[in-house]
C-alpha cells in the first residue's frame, strides 16, 4: 500500500508523478548521449575530410612520378612474413666471397634460426649441429643474402654420387606469381664458388644438366661452420613472388642423409613460403617523413598492388591501465556501458597487415578511377571502425595510382573519450544523487501526507465528533515546512472544532436547565392563580396555557433524553433477557396507551434472547410505535413482528400510510431529521429515532426503514444479535 | 406554632411562588436569594424544613455546600433540593449529602405542599417515636408509613421519599401490576415519562440489591409498568 502508485480512489498517486517526472529527467542525459554521437559522427566526418587532404597531399607529391611505378625500377624487397626478415638497403657494393664483413652495419640486422622454427629428418636436434643466422639485403639491380652456418660436420658434395641431396646445401623455392615453383639447389664440392641447380619436387636430381647462371653463390668454410653469400637478380622475384630458403646439414659421410634442416619460413608447404612484397624504395623513403602511429598511408599502383606502405591505423597495443582514480570503484563495467552507450570502437582490433600485397576497397576502387572518395569501414574483426581516404595518383593526365590512408576512428575520439567518460560519470552519478534524492522526497511527502490523512480520518468519528486522544497524537515533526503548518491547522481546526461540538452536545442540557426556571415560574404561577380564582382556573385559556407547557416540557425532555442516552447507557450493565416477553408486553401496553390504533403482533418464534438492558429496548421499541403512530394512517392498524434469522432477532414495526421519500431511508435515524406531521400540536424534533438509532447501536444491532410496496406503508426494522446458545 | 420553612432560591419569581403557595398552607416562610444571606439566616435561626436550588447566583454548586453546612448545624433537618439539574449525577450527590428529597424544576405546588408535609411527619416520627405506628408487612419487606421508612429483611433500606411511595404502591397489592400511569401519579410530580418510572426503579432495584444481591422482587411487565412479586 505505502507503495502503491494509484490512489485508493481514481487517478495517480503523488509519487506516481514524482516518478513521471524523474522519467522526464532520465530523458536528459538520454538526450546527452545523443549530442554525443552526433557530435561523433561530425568529428569523424572533419576527420575524413583530413585524411582526404593528407591522401591528397600525399598524392600530389607522387604526382607525374611515373617512374616510381614503373614494374622494372620496382625491386622486391623481402618481407619475411611472419618471419619479419626484411630486406634493407645496402650501403655499398657488395662482393659475393663468402666474407660477411662488407655487410656492415647490416649484421646487425643478422636474424637466428636457431630451431626457432620447424625442422624435418631426425628426431634428435643439437643447436651446435646446425644453426643459422640469416639476413637480406638489396642494392641495384640484385638481391642479396648472407647465410651464417654453425656446423660440426662441413660435408661437401661428393663427386661419385648423382643424387644431390648428399651434402650440405642451401635450397631456395621461389614461387612466381603464376603460381609455379621453383626449386634452386646451391651446392658445392669445396669452399668456394656454388653452382646452381633446378630441382626435382624431392629435391633429389637436377631438372637439367645445365647449372643456373644468374645466380652467383659463394660458400666459404669457417671456423666452426661455414658462410654462404648469395646474390640474385631481382627480376626473378615479381610482384607476387614468394621465398624461402632451406638450409640442410649432412653430417655422416657414410650414410649421406640429410640430418637436420632449418628453414626461414614456417611450415614446409609451398604455400608458406614466406611472402615477397614489391615496395618502391623511392616511395618508402618520400613517405618516410609520414611515418606515423595514428594513420596508414598505402600507395597502390594501378593493379591495386601495394608499391609502399607507412605508418599504423591505430594502437594495436593493449592499452596500459591508466590512473582513474575516479572510475576505479566503476571498474569495467561502467566503462563497458558508457562505450555501449556511445557505440565506442575498441581500441584493440586487427586490421588489414602491412605485408599485404593487394588491397581493394571501394574507395580504392574510385581512386583508381580518377575520384577522390572517402569511408567508414569496420575493421576485419569488427571492433573497431576504420576511416578510408583515397585519391588518384596522376601522370599526364591519367591515374597511375593511388593513395589510401587510414585510421582508426578510436584514435579520434581517445581523447575527448577520455573528457567524455569523465563529465558522464559526474552527470551520472549527480542525476542518480538526484533521482535518488527526489524519489526519497516524495516518498516522505506522500508518507507524511498520508500519514496526516490518516490521522485526520482517526481524528473524526463517522458522526462527525472529534475524538481528543487522537488529536492529541497528531504526528507532529519538527521542520516548518508547508504540511507541518498544514498539520498544525487542521489540529487547531480539530480543536476548534472538538470545542465547538462539546458547546452543541451540552447545548439540549444548557437549554433545558435555563428553560426549566422561567418554565418554573410560569407553571407555578399559573397554578396559583388558578387557585385564587376559580374562574381563572376554569377559564379555556388557562388550559390552553397548561397544554402549551405540557408540549415545552415534553420537547425539554427528550432533548436531554437524546443528549445524555449515550453516555448514560455506558454505566448500564447489560443482563440476558427474552424479547418474546418483552415484545408481547409492550404491545399490549400500546394498545391500551393508544386505543385508536389496532395493534397486530406477530411473532414466528417461542424465545429470542439477547444480552442488553431491557429498559431500554423498551425505550427503542417506544419510540419506534411513537413514529408509527405519529406518521402513520389516523386510526390505522400498526403491525408488528419478531423473526429470527442467522442469529439476529428482528424487530418490526410497520405503519400504514405515506411512503417515506427516497432520500430520506438513509437519513431517518439521524438526529433533528423529522418528515414533518400532520398534527401540529406534536412535538418533532425528530430525536425519537435518533435514540432508537443509538439504542440499536449500543446492542450492536442495526436499524433500517423500508417502504412497503404499493406505497401501502412504512416499516422500521430493528437487528439485535441474539445470545450464542450454549450447545451442549 | 406554625412551621418554618427556608427557601433558598435566587429567581425571584419562583421564590415569591413558593412562598405564597406553602404560605396558603400555613407554614412560615424565610426567603434567601444566595448562600451568604442563607447562612446567616440559618446562624440566627434555624427553619424546620429547607428547600434548597443548586445553582445559586454565580454558585454552581451553592446548594450543595449549604446542604453540607446545614446537615452540620442540624443532623435531622429535612432538606430538600428543587433544581432544574436532572441528571444522575446531580442526583446521587443531593441524597449522598442526605437530603431527603430530590425534585426536578418545573414543580407542581400542591404536590410540593403535599412532600413536605409529609416530610414533616416524618420528622416528627422520627422525634417522637410512636409505639403503635403504621406499618406495612409484606413477606421480608416492612414499610413504616408514619416515618415513611423501609426495611428489607430488618436491614433499613434509605429511599427517598418518592421512591418510598413507589415501593408502597406496588407492595399494597402484590403480584398486581402498576401501571406507569398508576405510577406517575405515586410520585406526585407535575411531568413524569414512562423513562422516569424506569429510572426510580432502577434506583430502588439497586438499593434493595445492596443489602440483598438475591433480590428480584421487583417485576418489569413490558409496556405496561411494574409489580410486587409475592415471595414462594
Amino acid at each position: 500500500m505505502l507503495f502503491s502508485l494509484f490512489s485508493d480512489k481514481r487517478g495517480l498517486s503523488l509519487r506516481a508523478k514524482f516518478l513521471f517526472i524523474v522519467v522526464a529527467i532520465v530523458s536528459l542525459p538520454w538526450m546527452g548521449i545523443r549530442y554525443v554521437n552526433e557530435m561523433k559522427s561530425f568529428l569523424l566526418q572533419g576527420q575524413e575530410d583530413a585524411l582526404l587532404l593528407t591522401a591528397k597531399a600525399v598524392g600530389t607529391v607522387l604526382n607525374e612520378r611515373d617512374e616510381l611505378f614503373r614494374p622494372d625500377t620496382g625491386v622486391p624487397e623481402l618481407l619475411g612474413g611472419t618471419n619479419d626478415v626484411y630486406a634493407h638497403q645496402l650501403e655499398s657494393l657488395l662482393q659475393v666471397d663468402g666474407d660477411p664483413i662488407d655487410w656492415g652495419s647490416q649484421l646487425d640486422t643478422l636474424r637466428d634460426f636457431t630451431g626457432t622454427l620447424g625442422q624435418e629428418c631426425t628426431s634428435i636436434y643439437e643447436p651446435h649441429s646446425l644453426s643459422v643466422r640469416h639476413t637480406l639485403g638489396f642494392l641495384n639491380e640484385f638481391l642479396y643474402a648472407l647465410f651464417m652456418v654453425d656446423d660440426d660436420v662441413v660435408l661437401y658434395r661428393a663427386d661419385d654420387l648423382r643424387r644431390l641431396d648428399h651434402s650440405d646445401q642451401l635450397r631456395m623455392t621461389i614461387k612466381d606469381s603464376s603460381g609455379e615453383i621453383f626449386r634452386y639447389l646451391l651446392i658445392t664440392r669445396k669452399s668456394g664458388r656454388m653452382s646452381v641447380y633446378l630441382m626435382d619436387k624431392q629435391w633429389r636430381y637436377p631438372l637439367t644438366g645445365e647449372p643456373v647462371s644468374n645466380i652467383n653463390a659463394v660458400m666459404v668454410e669457417v671456423d666452426g661452420g661455414y658462410n654462404i653469400e648469395l646474390r640474385l637478380p631481382r627480376r626473378l622475384i615479381d610482384a607476387d613472388s614468394r621465398l624461402g630458403f632451406d638450409i640442410v646439414d649432412v653430417d655422416s659421410p657414410e650414410i649421406r642423409l640429410p640430418r637436420d634442416m632449418i628453414k626461414t619460413y614456417p611450415e614446409a608447404d609451398d604455400e608458406q613460403l614466406s611472402r615477397v612484397m614489391i615496395l618502391s624504395p623511392e616511395i618508402a623513403r618520400i613517405l618516410g617523413g609520414l611515418n606515423t602511429q595514428i594513420a596508414r598511408i598505402w600507395i597502390l599502383d594501378t593493379e591495386q598492388r601495394v608499391r609502399a606502405v607507412v605508418g599504423n591505423p591505430g594502437t594495436n597495443i593493449p592499452s596500459k591501465p591508466e590512473s582513474r582514480s575516479f572510475f576505479d570503484s566503476f571498474g569495467n563495467g561502467y566503462n563497458r556501458l558508457f562505450d555501449w552507450l556511445l557505440q565506442m570502437p575498441s581500441d584493440n582490433f586487427r586490421d588489414v597487415e602491412t605485408s599485404e600485397s593487394h588491397r581493394s576497397d571501394i574507395v580504392i576502387t574510385k581512386a583508381l578511377n580518377g575520384e577522390q572518395g572517402s569511408r567508414r569501414r569496420l575493421s576485419l574483426d569488427n571492433r573497431a571502425e576504420i576511416l578510408v581516404a583515397a585519391y588518384p595518383i596522376l601522370s599526364a593526365g591519367s591515374v597511375i595510382g593511388a593513395v589510401v590512408v587510414e585510421q582508426s576512428s578510436t584514435e579520434v575520439l581517445k581523447l575527448q573519450d577520455k573528457a567524455l567518460k569523465s563529465v558522464a560519470a559526474v552527470t551520472l552519478a549527480a542525476f542518480l544523487l538526484i533521482t535518488f534524492a527526489i524519489f526519497i522526497f516524495a516518498s516522505r511527502l506522500t508518507i507524511r501526507i498520508r500519514r496526516l490523512h490518516f490521522a485526520t480520518e482517526q481524528a473524526i468519528t463517522s458522526k462527525g465528533r472529534v475524538r481528543n486522544e487522537y488529536v492529541d497524537a497528531f504526528p507532529k515533526s519538527t521542520g516548518g515546512d508547508e504540511i507541518n503548518e498544514l498539520s498544525h491547522s487542521i489540529t487547531s481546526m480539530l480543536g476548534r472544532l472538538s470545542q465547538y461540538t462539546r458547546y452543541l452536545e451540552a447545548m439540549p442540557d444548557t437549554l433545558a436547565h435555563e428553560l426549566n426556571n422561567p418554565l418554573n415560574v410560569v407553571s407555578s404561577s399559573l397554578e396559583i392563580l388558578s387557585n385564587d380564582s376559580k374562574e381563572a382556573g376554569e377559564s379555556k385559556y388557562m388550559h390552553r396555557a397548561r397544554k402549551g407547557l405540557q408540549r415545552l416540557r415534553s420537547i425539554l425532555t427528550s432533548l436531554t433524553e437524546a443528549a445524555n442516552l449515550e453516555e448514560a447507557l455506558e454505566y448500564e450493565h447489560r443482563e440476558d433477557f427474552d424479547l418474546v416477553d418483552l415484545v408481547d408486553g409492550c404491545t399490549e401496553g400500546y394498545q391500551i396507551s393508544f386505543p385508536n390504533h389496532l395493534f397486530i403482533l406477530n411473532m414466528d418464534v417461542t424465545t429470542a434472547r439477547i444480552s442488553g438492558n431491557p429498559d431500554r429496548i423498551a425505550q427503542l421499541l417506544d419510540k419506534l410505535v411513537d413514529n408509527a403512530v405519529d406518521f402513520g394512517e389516523i386510526n390505522g392498524e400498526i403491525r408488528l413482528g419478531l423473526s429470527v434469522v442467522d442469529n439476529m432477532a428482528y424487530i418490526s414495526v410497520t405503519n400504514t400510510g405515506s411512503s417515506l421519500p427516497e432520500e430520506m431511508k438513509d437519513r431517518l435515524f439521524d438526529p433533528m431529521v423529522s418528515v414533518g406531521s400532520k398534527d401540529a400540536t406534536q412535538s418533532h424534533l425528530g430525536l425519537g429515532l435518533f435514540v432508537a438509532r443509538i439504542i440499536s447501536e449500543y446492542h450492536h444491532g442495526t436499524i433500517e426503514a423500508e417502504n412497503l410496496p404499493d406505497a401501502a406503508g412504512v416499516t422500521l426494522t430493528v437487528g439485535l444479535p441474539l445470545v450464542a446458545t450454549k450447545s451442549d | 406554632m406554625s412551621r418554618t420553612i427556608a427557601i433558598v432560591e435566587d429567581d425571584i419569581d419562583q421564590r415569591e411562588n413558593y412562598r405564597d403557595a406553602l404560605m396558603a398552607h400555613g407554614y412560615d416562610v424565610q426567603l434567601y436569594s444566595n448562600r451568604q444571606n442563607a447562612r446567616q439566616g440559618f446562624q440566627t435561626r434555624l427553619p424546620d424544613l429547607a428547600i434548597l436550588d443548586i445553582m445559586l447566583e454565580n454558585d454552581m454548586d451553592g446548594g450543595f455546600d449549604l446542604c453540607r453546612e446545614l446537615r452540620a448545624l442540624s443532623p435531622e433537618l429535612p432538606i430538600i433540593f428543587l433544581t432544574a439539574r436532572n441528571s444522575d449525577i446531580d442526583r446521587v450527590s443531593g441524597l449522598r449529602l442526605d437530603a431527603w428529597d430530590y425534585l426536578t424544576k418545573p414543580v407542581n405546588l400542591e404536590f410540593l405542599a403535599v412532600r413536605v408535609s409529609s416530610l414533616f411527619r416524618i420528622a416528627d416520627t422520627l422525634n417522637s417515636p410512636d409505639d403503635h405506628s403504621d406499618k406495612l408487612v409484606v413477606g421480608l419487606l416492612e414499610l413504616d408509613q408514619n416515618s415513611m421508612s423501609t426495611r428489607w429483611n430488618g436491614e433499613p433500606v434509605s429511599l427517598t421519599l418518592t421512591e418510598f411511595w413507589i415501593v408502597e404502591a406496588m407492595a399494597r397489592r402484590p403480584g398486581h401490576v402498576k401501571t406507569y400511569e398508576a405510577m406517575m401519579q405515586v410520585t406526585r410530580q407535575s411531568y413524569v415519562e414512562k423513562n422516569t418510572i424506569n429510572g426510580y426503579i432502577r434506583r430502588i432495584r439497586n438499593k434493595f440489591k445492596e443489602i440483598d444481591s438475591e433480590f428480584n422482587l421487583i417485576q418489569t411487565v413490558f409496556g405496561i409498568g411494574y409489580r410486587w412479586q409475592p415471595e414462594s
